[in-house]
């Protein structure tokens, strides 16, 4: 088993035991290498989201936990929030340039459904129309700009 | 500038070391190895950034400082083998293995503990601490400020 496959080995035991509020890792989309999760996430009670399930797909390199991981939404309900593009793609600085070894599947959907949690308002980033036409299909080739520190 | 990354080929100083690199003495011994046109040897692969990754003839003169200066600050950090003391902790945050007896451990400025392994890979491509996120070689100046 290569150090990734033993790393995400390790985070899937301890995901599935001991999961966190609104955090359900999906066992049945993992595959064989470990590659590819899905992991469903409940908007947080109380927030603007309560109620909502929604999908990431966690996408993992051959040289995680040092290279971040590919993480999007994905199927029929991507949230509407001002750092979430309607194609799924995410501006949390975490996924790229403040990405550590250190963090987990775990603490990324933590951040994300904080990241929810403390949104005022419900709409997608102002330059969404372009963003989505323009990009690449993989979030991590996107050269993003980190600005807004409030949600 | 010269290129201080260039790869390891035959005339490498570093075989004149003698015994402690390798245990690949005894092939020494044995006779010459055939004659063979020199290939350009396969560079490694350097991180100059956690997401950005190049061999090392393709590095730019900026990423080869800054590379060559990790490679030079690493060396002065202690390590260690884990002989059970738990205020080491006992988890490595990279691999999330329990440190187990006798595994060389790396020690950090802020106090965090590694598998030499796991974090000298990481700071190879990035000079912070991946629990605190704190430089670690603002914290290794201060260490010897102090000391």
């Amino acid at each position: 088993m290569t150090s990734m496959e033993k790393r995400l080995q390790k985070e899937l035991q301890a995901l599935t035991k001991d999961p966190p509020a609104g955090v359900i890792v999906n066992t049945e989309s993992v595959s064989q290498n470990m590659s590819e999760w899905i992991v469903d996430l409940y908007g947080a009670p109380g927030s603007l989201y309560d109620g909502e399930k929604f999908q990431l797909s966690f996408k993992f390199s051959p040289r995680y936990p040092f290279d971040s991981p590919q993480v999007m939404f994905i199927g029929p309900n991507i949230p509407v929030h001002p750092h979430v593009y309607s194609n799924g793609h995410i501006c949390l600085s975490i996924l790229t340039d403040d990405w550590s070894p250190a963090l987990s599947v775990t603490s990324v959907c933590l951040s994300i459904v904080s990241m929810l949690s403390s949104c005022q308002e419900k709409k997608r980033p102002p330059d969404n129309a372009i963003y989505v036409k323009t990009c690449s299909k993989n979030p991590k080739k996107t050269r993003w700009f980190y600005h807004d520190d409030t949600v | 500038m010269g290129n201080c990354l260039k790869a390891q080929s035959a005339d490498d100083i570093s075989l004149l070391r003698g015994s402690e690199t390798q245990d690949g003495n005894d092939q020494a011994l044995g006779p010459p190895p055939p004659y063979q046109e020199r290939v350009a040897p396969r560079a490694p692969i350097y991180y100059p950034s956690p997401n950005v990754s190049r061999p090392a003839n393709l590095l730019t003169e900026d990423e080869q400082v800054k590379i060559a200066k990790r490679l030079g600050l690493i060396v002065h950090l202690p390590c260690g083998v884990y002989d059970g003391c738990s205020k080491k902790g006992k988890e490595c945050a990279i691999c999330m293995c329990d440190f187990v007896m006798g595994e060389s451990l790396r020690f950090l400025p802020c106090m965090h503990t590694y598998h030499k392994d796991c974090i000298d890979d990481w700071l190879m491509r990035s000079f912070t601490c991946p629990s605190c996120m704190e430089p670690v070689d603002a914290a290794l100046l201060t260490s010897y400020e102090t000391s």
